[in-house]
């Protein structure tokens, strides 16, 4: 029993140092992905039907096909290509965490618009029409107006998104990045004890979501402005005015 | 005999077709400051869309539209169509006027005073002392003074209305157009909002108003265009409106409120 507990302890400390590698996928591609996926929401709603062709194409090919496939292509199948394999590119090209990030923002900025782009059609008529109304074009309308609603409307499904992403770093493991995933799995060719690591691995990668969710569902209870204000003590109705 | 007062509006020949349907036929109206039009017509007749046309939210397909001496930037494109040539242009149009929603429309995410503070402080640019003194003064005007830190979410109905009246007034625009204001309130708040509505009138304020308060549009407003199949089919002062000599069609539509 205690030689378990000191191989958990041993193999969780040596996972843990791994944890950076998997933030590191995560953030690069989250960030990247969102801005993305904010590029391809104006797209769909776009008056250039090129634009509008580019986004509906783009969110066929990258939700329809498997993310594995995609890293693969790219860390595999690009190093076939001979100006990518003898040009300027092939130092990132060949590095596969750079190719699983590549990967993972164009999969999930599709995925992002899409909750974008339901977020937008569900932000109400009315509230762009007040702004429009009182003379608000452009950015401003989009800032003031469309944005606060948009964000709030979106966050829920984003939210699952992200931790969704967080898992899906795992794959990075596919392509001999020593990640989470990457060394569990270094560490059972050595020890044969697939059980434990593999508990050990998906107890970090629980221990990452349960703090992002934290954090997610702090931001949507921030932004809920129903809850931001604790029960206001609402004065008595003033009287119609005559 | 004073001079006529200027003109703030000047519609002329509005036409809108959604699809095959002609929702407005050819409309003109011409509003004089501090005039107060009822716009009044069975569903349908076009009210709202002839309305939404004013402020450019409707393109309409023929017809100008002018606030004050500033023509609406509408041209035809190469297909024909009338369209808003210079979207600058129309905003800065709509910055003349402010417009109140059948569904209030304020901005969720802002409180009371922001909502009444966003348009002079963000599209106005005015100095946000003078901003702030204004919407202060404006929400006790309305009633509203203790609820500044309120999101809108929290109010009934009748109190989003008059703080969406008050959001409204404080660029002090040249014409103010509402839009069935009442006709999602239940009747208690409707006295508050119409109550609220005659004391703008008494002050001087241009207003259109699209309504189906009869009381409202024969005690208050100083005339009553009656709109029937997108025409206007019979307008004037409310005494000759809803006095003998009104049109028989205009009869008609009365009559089931007589009732």
């Amino acid at each position: 029993m205690e030689e378990h507990l000191t191989f958990i302890g041993s193999v969780t400390a040596q996972l843990v140092r791994a944890v950076p590698v998997t933030l590191l996928i995560l953030a690069v591609s989250g960030v990247c992905a969102t801005a993305l996926a904010t590029g391809l929401t104006a797209m769909s709603v776009a008056r250039s039907p090129l634009a509008r062709l580019i986004q509906r194409t783009w969110t066929f090919l990258f939700r329809g096909t498997p993310l594995i496939l995609q890293i693969f292509m790219i860390y595999y199948g690009f190093a076939m290509i001979p100006w990518i394999r003898h040009g300027m590119l092939w130092t990132a090209f060949r590095d596969p965490v750079f190719c699983t990030c590549l990967a993972m923002t164009c999969c999930c900025s599709a995925y992002i618009a899409e909750i974008f782009r339901g977020a937008l059609a569900a932000v109400p008529r009315g509230e762009i029409e007040a702004g429009r109304a009182c003379g608000m074009t452009g950015f401003m309308l989009l800032r003031r107006v469309i944005a606060p609603s948009l964000i709030r409307i979106a966050l829920p499904s984003y939210s699952n998104e992200i931790i969704m992403m967080t898992k899906s770093t795992s794959l990075a493991s596919t392509i001999t990045v020593l990640d989470i995933t990457g060394v569990a799995q270094q560490v059972i060719a050595h020890s044969y004890r697939t059980l434990e690591v593999f508990c050990a691995a998906a107890a970090l990668y629980l221990l990452i979501n349960a703090g992002l969710s934290a954090l997610l569902a702090a931001l949507e209870r921030r932004l809920d402005v129903d809850r931001a204000v604790p029960s206001i003590s609402v004065p008595p109705v003033v009287e119609p005015l005559s | 005999m004073t001079p006529p007062s200027p003109t703030v509006l000047t519609a002329t020949n509005i036409r809108k077709s959604f699809g095959d349907r002609e929702v407005l036929a050819g409309i003109s109206l011409e509003a004089r400051e501090g005039e107060v039009i009822s716009i009044l017509g069975g569903s349908g007749s076009g009210k709202s869309t002839f309305l939404r046309c004013l402020n450019l939210l409707e393109v309409p397909d023929e017809g100008q539209i002018a606030i004050g001496d500033v023509q609406a930037p509408l041209a035809r494109n190469r297909h024909g169509r009338l369209e808003v040539s210079d979207g600058r242009a129309a905003a800065r149009l709509r910055t003349q006027t402010a417009m109140v929603f059948q569904g209030f429309n304020l901005w969720p995410h802002l409180t009371v005073l922001q909502n009444v503070m966003e348009a002079p402080l963000r599209v106005h640019r005015r100095d946000r002392d003078e901003v702030l003194a204004t919407a202060r003064t404006l929400l006790e005007r309305v009633g509203m003074a203790g609820f500044h830190a309120a999101y809108p979410k929290r109010l009934s109905g009748g109190q989003q209305q008059r703080v969406a009246i008050a959001r409204a007034l404080a660029t002090n625009p040249k014409l103010v157009l509402f839009d069935e204001p009442t006709s999602a309130l239940d009747p208690e708040r409707v006295r508050e909002v119409l109550a609220l509505m005659r004391s703008l009138a008494e002050e001087g304020r241009t207003m259109i108003v699209v309504t189906h308060e009869m009381a409202f549009a024969r005690d208050v407003s100083s005339r009553v265009v009656h709109l029937m199949n997108g025409r206007v089919e019979s307008s004037g002062p409310p005494a000759q409106m809803f006095g003998p000599d009104a049109s028989p069609a205009f009869r008609a539509f009365l009559s089931p409120a007589a009732l």
